[in-house]
């Protein structure tokens, strides 16, 4: 063998294992997720955003997150990396997950491998007293005893959540409370809910945003 | 409509000055007109006739600085490049003149190639892409198998997996950000490998004859069509290369020697970057990155691409020429010029760039890249092997193994 090709052989290699140790020892960097394109495909990236979106089905968890960027991206956790993460994930929690981008229906996601690539942070109840028109249309999650329960129209019911003094009601369609995700709820249970600010009579209400949205924390 | 001649005028300029320095791409120039449409009120159809302007004239005037620079020591013609072959006969001036016909020959045959292309690509497409690893497979096998001696088939195997696992290891992991690797990566490969040798060894060159006797056009005919067809091909299927395709098309028709090599490569070459833009249309993915920085500009539709062939063609006769122009004064000067301080200058202007796009991990990635680029002709296998490092990654993305390979790896 010829000195230049075993000088080749011999750079080629060292430099490949080189780039090896270099790529295996770097961590994925945190991704603003509008800056997230096809270019990224296959890498792994770290994406932190709260919960806009949240959907179950046969044991696994589809989340979406939005961050600051005003990006939103698709978060799979399949069943059996959900089973191994401790706290469960609520709508307008903050996580962050560390995946690998993938391309499923023509839409971007973030994969992520093992239970340790999901971190959560709990997202505090917003005070009902300091919800104010300038709210309107956002996600809002609030706490509070229920202090009403009234049932409208066909089957749709009215929830008023009683907080520090201060009340709102939380508006429950039909079809939701029929859903078997549902809990059961009565006057003086405290509850946690999720949905929209929205007006109704010119009076701030809470539109449930799914069946599962409303958690009870303590049963009378 | 001057304001679209100023736009061609300056994709154009900027296509030239690419060409003139080996290892800078149109790519990079790409993101300075982005930014230029992001932060102006220019029509965005100006700014990506520039693009394909900038990108046909780079095809083309590419040509002179592969032809002149990085040639490799008498005697060992054998394992160099056709145009360096040519060159050490004393006929770079007809590697230049060849490149053009084959390039013009090259755009105007798949200008007319388009419409009934249309036709089929986007059901053929759909039909391939569940198979493409295996077609690109296929493609590998032919040219590793093509060496045709044991020791050669498994100098180009080794050389393919290789490049391959250098590919994985700066495109798909988070060492250098994906597609950043790629200057450092194909400039030592294919660039640096070259102009090293003749930097340290004893390269003359013989004196320069300046034919201007019209080129026989009839014996280059079928390798013009074959390397037509191929570009047309490889400009809508990923990861295949010129010289790849070149081979192919030539082992279709049956078509040897330099010259021929050298005009079915520059119609390649052409008919990919024609057929990339094409593809937007046809497919909805550009198969560039300048197609793809056109298809963030305009939504391409059958308008935008007759207009987006129309700038191709209308440059791609400018090109040719300026090619001849400057082709011409190369070989008259290059025996007077500096030979080893261009290399020399054009070495620097690479490893500057490598920093610039990769950062300093740039430089240990364009040292091996360069090692293994010098692979080929020590063991007298084709350099076109080394394209494994974006052939393999696609094949392992095409067949879904990639994230599971890379896991494999712990990465």
């Amino acid at each position: 063998m010829k000195i230049i090709t075993k000088m080749s052989l011999l750079c080629s290699i060292a430099g490949l294992a080189a780039i090896y140790v270099g790529a295996a020892q770097v961590r994925p960097s945190v991704t603003a997720i509008s800056k997230l394109d096809n270019d990224f495909l296959g890498l792994k990236v770290i994406v932190s955003g709260q919960v806009v979106d949240l959907r179950e089905s046969n044991g696994h968890l589809f989340l979406t997150l939005k961050d600051d960027s005003g990006g939103l991206i698709s978060v799979p956790i399949f069943s059996s990396i959900r089973s191994q993460i401790p706290e469960s994930i609520e709508l307008l929690d903050v996580v962050q997950a560390t995946g690998v981008v993938k391309e499923y229906n023509g839409e971007l996601e973030v994969l992520p491998e093992q239970a340790g690539d999901i971190v959560v942070v709990r997202s505090p109840c917003a005070t009902i007293s300091a919800l104010s028109e300038d709210n309107l249309g956002a996600l809002v999650k609030v706490c509070g005893v229920i202090a009403e329960r009234e049932i409208v129209g066909k089957g749709n019911l009215i929830l008023t959540l009683r907080e520090d003094g201060d009340e709102l009601p939380v508006f429950v369609s039909a079809s939701m409370a029929r859903n078997s995700n549902f809990p059961e709820v009565h006057v003086g249970y405290t509850v946690q809910a999720t949905g929209w600010l929205q007006l109704y009579e010119n009076e701030l209400e809470l539109q449930l945003k799914g069946a599962s949205s409303i958690e009870v924390v303590e049963a009378a | 409509m001057l304001d679209l001649l100023a736009f061609v005028a300056l994709g154009m300029a900027l296509g030239v000055l690419t060409g003139l320095i080996p290892g800078v791409h149109v790519n990079n120039m790409i993101p300075m007109l982005l930014a230029l449409a992001a932060g102006s009120a220019f029509c965005s159809l100006s700014l990506a006739a520039a693009i394909v302007a900038m990108m046909i004239t780079y095809m083309f005037i590419r040509y002179i600085p592969s032809t002149f620079l990085g040639a490799p020591a008498p005697g060992t013609e054998l394992s160099v490049l056709p145009a360096h072959r040519l060159l050490l006969e004393g006929k770079g001036y007809e590697a230049i003149r060849l490149t053009a016909f084959g390039s013009l020959g090259g755009l105007l045959l798949s200008a007319a190639l388009i419409l009934p292309m249309l036709v089929f690509i986007g059901p053929a497409y759909n039909l391939i892409k569940p198979q493409m690893h295996w077609l690109l497979l296929a493609v590998v096998v032919v040219m590793i198998v093509l060496e045709r001696s044991k020791v050669r088939i498994a100098w180009g195997a080794a050389i393919f997996l290789i490049s391959g696992l250098l590919g994985l290891l700066t495109l798909d992991t988070n060492l250098c950000g994906g597609d950043a690797a790629l200057m450092p990566l194909l400039s030592g490969l294919f660039g640096v490998s070259v102009l090293l040798p003749s930097l340290t060894g004893k390269s003359s060159l013989p004196e320069q004859r300046v034919d201007d006797k019209p080129l026989e056009v009839r014996p280059h005919l079928k390798p013009l069509f074959a390397g037509t067809a191929a570009g047309a091909l490889t400009g809508v299927i990923p990861g295949i290369g010129p010289s790849q395709g070149t081979v192919l098309a030539q082992l279709a028709v049956r078509s040897k020697g330099a010259k021929n090599f050298l005009v079915a490569v520059s119609g390649v070459d052409t008919a990919k970057a024609l057929f990339s833009f094409v593809a937007l249309y046809a497919i909805g993915k550009g198969r560039s990155g300048a197609a793809v920085a056109v298809g963030q500009l305009v939504d391409v539709g059958l308008r935008e691409l007759v207009f987006l062939v129309g700038v191709a063609l209308f440059v791609g006769g400018i090109a040719a020429f300026l090619q001849l122009r400057l082709g011409r004064f190369a070989a008259k000067h290059i025996q007077r010029l500096p030979y080893r301080a261009i290399c020399l200058v054009v070495l620097v202007v690479i490893v500057c760039m490598s920093v610039y796009y990769s950062g300093l991990i740039g430089l240990p990635i364009l040292a091996t890249a360069t090692a293994i680029g010098m692979l080929p002709p020590a063991v007298r296998v084709k350099r076109t092997h080394c394209m494994g490092v974006l052939m393999l990654p696609c094949i392992l993305y095409f067949a879904g193994l990639k994230s599971g390979v890379l896991g494999a790896f712990g990465l």
